[in-house]
């Protein structure tokens, strides 16, 4: 077997150009096309990204030295509050959606995801859901109880204001995105993938998503049912979590964590199956162990809804309860170390070329190994209880969120930029985004596993001199600015690479999969035929006159009509419909009691939101998704 | 073991000097790390140690293979000209899935044990201390001695102290890092902890911190851990039991040595009497056994730089200078002020509250507001003034004449000038 050369086909293309579809912002606002949608999720997504990247720039420079007074305790509790939520909800989850979207048919062969207009409704439900969550901060009125919500600190009787409120019904609104999409995803991957592609012959990208949506189709009903109980304790007086009618705090907790814990995997799987796509590329050697990547990926995901009481040690669950879930969380340290084997072994004897996207992989790899590592002096009772809810927790996460998601999704953004945008992003600024970003986030959060074993505890404002945090508190600010730099570095290169960026061609890295077959950016109708599939790397085992034979997929600048092809409506009513339902929880909060500075339901509000919500889903459920077939 | 044990206490910062260079000259130093859990002072604290120390040894391990391993790769084929298309192998696969199993058996077995060890029964004859969490101030109880205290717990060193631990509202957590571990306060449950403090240690001072976000002042929910001789805690104890020492009707003057109570006749800038004082009233004279006087508390000027608190006295409040406050006017401005209904000061009938910390021996702590701010004449008039903006959302209302009240976004309501804070500052400081 030999391997092509990595040269971009640029000679192929004179511009970026294929047919793409409409234009224009009506285009953007009814579109059902999955690689649309997925470019709606990655800019939306970034967005956010910067909006919790400068909420911690704040968070930060209040904790720089001891007894600052930049923000006051009750924002900067909003602050902290609304950057894990931003984070986890608004970013890290909605960056995976945007590549799940992006890629998961392209890496099928499929035209759309099985729902294109569900799809659509997802992303609106999400954006909707992320504004109506975020927008409170600016009035010093956002969430305040941390991401984890615990109670009985987050019912009525402890945070009477309207800032929970948001926190509540925002999640809720954000679970029906999720849930939406991880249903679709879970359809099309079982459904829509090309003649040929058995499940062991999928993308690893697509594998470990594959796992990701049947975390999010059991995980987010256990949230919500949570937050629905909360709901109902804060706006109808029932008493799932009130303390004084006996309710048990604890309960909050379990709900939480069994979907919490599983929501890690949800975080970091898909970056995983990223850089299971960058390694082999950028290697130009098939993965490593493919059936035990999936199937260590199958376990993490399988195991990861066993351990969720390890985050709970310090509450008294007493020796057994403790024993056991101190060794399942420590068997998923299993299949994470034969993942990371497996890829270490993937780059050894490759042929290596170190692009950007390269070194983002390398460095998850290095970086996730920091976190898993504490994780696992965690997974020890004893020893966790001098850990958690300190810093020394904070520093592991952020190894295994920035160091593992953050990493995967960056290296996953130069990768699959030229397929989405058909140029590439510039090296040379992606290489002094990458050591900035790997310089700065060591200095960052490496010193806060000594504040954390130092005695540091979480959460806090502010804290005192003389406690010997000063030092390492300082050293993690200046990262944090470093940080916000190298941030700004990548926007810089992600907006001019769009205008600017060179030629991409069909397949710049000479990556294996399916999706690198077509041209850059895909046309709509993503194959011009439906690709057969009869290995795990058709475009490295295909002999060469298939890539240029025109029948294939190298149909450049037709429209699907030419193509033959029927493609489904643009429609509105996704949008409309989840408008509608924003509105309709929105109702809750309409208003406020002036006496407790609480929420009050308007009714009217939620009707009319229920009211359009149900007219749209009703028209959008009688008019057809696309022109009917004619028979050949 | 003797022999390692010395080796086995280096290699934390052996292991973390290794890994951050940078920072060598900045370890070593006990006190610059006065809550470090490296140095544990409990057979708590060490069990927990000796398992960290074999996770740190076996994670840097691991991290340093897999980093070179990494590197190796990266390094060897960096410019390799041709790809070699293995698709695995599965002696390898097995091979690396029973690497991480093995070295977990060798962090599991220990880990099992230290679990029971640590969470078995506490002997009968430990000390029993009740810990009840407020936001954001602590209410220790020592239900054989019948003394309730705030914010300053107090241990004689080598005998165990077994902690019940539950909460008045919402979750807090309870942990002196030095000590180990650290366990929640949840309502409607009761947790337990327990160590025995080394006698190396009496008598010394720790800090104490709450570990559970718990609302707007969870950074200010602190406290100190005194390590005392067990017969400085007798006498500790003798002198907490009895009634205030300010036992005087609003008619009586000030009883014993008015001339040692600099705070009630100087102007507002000293601290509060340093030395530990005779016998309050009500105890007599009488000598405990083993000769020690009741009335022990650790001595303000043995008070290390890092359990006395350094956050400045906030700008905007403003306190009239060269008040000289009258203990007696103070006591009645107590009682007439509101205070009572929240605190309580035994040996006085009147002041029964329960929602705000015991009083009864004010004048002997150490720290104000959760361990936020000194018990200095400065901060603690500037705290009745106005507690809300001193220690935000605080329960304690602002009490200023003209001051606005933060939580109610208004003038308070109540409201007393600078001189009838003065008094009460005054009235406090003998509360011994």
């Amino acid at each position: 077997m030999t391997t092509a050369a990595i040269t971009p086909h640029v000679t192929d293309y004179k511009t970026a150009g294929a047919y793409t579809g409409q234009k224009g912002i009506w285009s953007w606002l009814t579109t059902v096309d999955h690689k649309r949608i997925g470019k709606l999720y990655l800019f939306t997504a970034l967005f956010f990204f910067m909006v919790g990247g400068l909420e911690a720039v704040v968070i930060r420079a209040q904790l720089g030295g001891p007894n600052r007074s930049l923000v006051s305790a009750e924002f900067y509790n909003q602050l902290f509050t609304m950057h894990g939520t931003t984070m986890v909800f608004l970013a890290i989850m909605p960056l995976s959606a945007a590549f799940f979207n992006f890629l998961i048919p392209l890496q099928i062969g499929a035209r759309d995801v099985a729902f294109p207009r569900l799809n659509a409704f997802s992303y609106w439900v999400y954006l909707f859901g992320g504004i109506f969550i975020t927008v409170p901060i600016f009035f010093a009125l956002a969430p305040n109880g941390g991401w984890f919500g615990y109670t009985p600190l987050t019912t009525k009787a402890y945070s009477p204001g309207i800032n929970i409120d948001f926190w509540v019904i925002g999640l809720l609104i954000l679970g029906v995105s999720s849930l939406a999409a991880a249903f679709n995803f879970l359809t099309t991957i079982i459904n829509l993938r090309a003649p040929g592609m058995t499940l062991m012959r999928m993308p690893m990208f697509t594998w470990m998503s594959f796992v990701v949506q049947f975390l999010l189709v059991l995980a987010f009903p256990v949230i919500t049912i949570a937050l629905v109980f909360l709901l109902f304790d804060r706006f109808f007086g029932t008493n799932f979590y009130t303390v004084t009618a006996g309710g048990d705090p604890l309960l909050w907790q379990h709900l939480f964590w069994i979907f919490g814990h599983p929501e890690v995997y949800i975080l970091v799987l898909p970056a995983f199956g990223l850089v299971s796509e960058l390694l082999p590329t950028y290697s130009q050697k098939p993965l490593f162990g493919y059936a035990v990547v999936v199937y260590s990926g199958i376990l993490i995901g399988f195991l990861g809804f066993g351990v969720w009481a390890h985050h709970m040690f310090a509450v008294g669950m007493g020796p057994v309860a403790d024993t056991v879930f101190s060794l399942t969380t420590m068997l998923i340290a299993i299949p994470t170390g034969v993942k990371i084997f497996n890829w270490i072994a993937t780059v050894a004897q490759g042929k290596l070329k170190f692009t950007t996207a390269m070194l983002f992989a390398l460095g998850l790899i290095s970086l996730f190994t920091i976190g898993g590592i504490s994780g696992i002096m965690h997974s020890s009772p004893p020893a966790n209880l001098q850990q958690t809810d300190t810093y020394f927790i904070v520093a592991h996460f952020h190894y295994v969120l920035f160091g593992g998601s953050i990493m995967g999704i960056f290296g996953g953004i130069y990768h699959y930029f030229p397929k989405m945008f058909g140029r590439l992003m510039h090296e040379g600024l992606g290489k002094i985004h990458f050591w900035l970003t790997f310089i700065a986030m060591n200095l960052t959060f490496f010193p806060m596993h000594y504040a954390g074993l130092l005695g540091m505890p979480r959460r806090i404002y502010t804290y005192d001199a003389n406690q010997g945090w000063d030092l390492f508190n300082a050293i993690s600010t200046g990262g944090a600015y470093l940080l916000g730099v190298a941030i700004i570095v990548f926007i810089w290169n992600f907006l001019s690479s769009m205008k600017r960026g060179a030629i991409a061609g069909p397949n710049p890295w000479n990556a294996p999969t399916l999706e690198w077959s077509i041209p850059s950016p895909p046309p709509e109708y993503n194959f011009a035929q439906t690709p057969e599939v009869h290995s795990r790397y058709p475009m490295w085992d295909q002999r060469a006159s298939d890539v240029d034979h025109p029948k294939v997929n190298l149909t450049e600048g037709k429209s699907p009509e030419q193509m033959g092809i029927i493609m489904p409506y643009n429609t509105i009513k996704p949008l409309v419909v989840a408008l509608g339902l924003v509105v309709m929880f929105s109702g809750l909060i309409a208003s406020r009691d002036p006496a407790t500075g609480g929420s009050k339901p308007v009714l009217w509000v939620m009707f009319a939101g229920a009211a359009v919500m149900i007219g749209a889903l009703y028209s959008w459920l009688l008019s057809p998704l696309e022109p009917e077939h004619h028979a050949h | 073991m003797k022999g390692s044990s010395r080796l086995r206490r280096l290699l934390p910062y052996l292991a973390f000097t290794a890994l951050a260079l940078t920072l060598v000259a900045c370890t070593g130093e006990t006190t610059q790390y006065p809550n470090s859990t490296f140095e544990p002072k409990t057979e708590l604290g060490r069990a927990i140690d000796d398992l960290w120390d074999i996770l740190l040894l076996l994670g840097t391990i691991v991290f340093v293979l897999v980093e070179l391993a990494l590197a190796f790769v990266v390094w060897k084929y960096r410019n390799n000209k041709e790809a070699k298309h293995t698709h695995g192998n599965t002696k390898l696969e097995i091979l690396w899935t029973m690497i991480p199993a093995v070295i977990l058996v060798f962090i599991a077995v220990p880990t099992v044990r230290t679990i029971f060890e640590t969470q078995a029964p506490a002997p009968g004859d430990a000390l029993k201390v009740d810990v009840i969490g407020h936001q954001w101030w602590w209410e220790f109880r020592y239900p054989e001695y019948g003394v309730t205290t705030a914010n300053e717990l107090y241990l004689p060193v080598g005998r165990t102290v077994s902690f019940s631990l539950t909460t008045k509202d919402v979750i807090h957590s309870f942990w002196i890092p030095q000590m180990g571990a650290k366990r929640d306060l949840i309502a409607n449950r009761t947790n337990y902890i327990w160590f025995t403090p080394d006698t190396a240690i009496a008598p010394s001072v720790w800090n104490g911190f709450c570990t559970e976000y718990c609302g707007t002042s969870h950074a200010f929910m602190r406290f100190r851990v005194f390590t005392v001789t067990p017969e400085q805690f007798e006498s500790w104890v003798a002198g907490q039991k009895a009634t205030a020492a300010f036992n005087a009707g609003p008619a009586a003057p000030a009883p014993s040595a008015p001339d040692s109570q600099p705070p009630a006749a100087s102007p507002l800038d000293t601290n509060p009497p340093a030395q530990p004082i005779g016998p309050p009233t009500g105890t007599g004279t009488a000598q405990l056994a083993g000769g020690v006087a009741p009335g022990y508390f650790f001595p303000h000027e043995s008070m290390p730089e890092y359990a006395v608190p350094q956050r400045p006295l906030p700008a905007n409040i403003s306190f009239t200078r060269g008040l000289t406050g009258d203990p007696a006017r103070g006591q009645t401005a107590f009682m007439l002020g509101g205070c009572i209904g929240c605190h309580t000061v035994r040996g006085n009938p009147m002041a029964a509250g329960t929602i705000g910390p015991d009083l009864t021996h004010f004048a002997t702590r150490h720290t104000l507001a959760g361990g936020t701010y000194p018990n200095t004449t400065d901060y603690l008039a500037r705290w009745i003034k106005n507690a809300r903006v001193m220690k935000p959302g605080s329960i304690m209302p602002t009490l200023g004449k003209g001051e606005y009240d933060p939580v109610l976004k208004r003038t308070a309501p109540v409201s007393l000038d600078d001189q009838q804070i003065a008094d009460i500052v005054a009235y406090l400081q003998q509360l011994r």
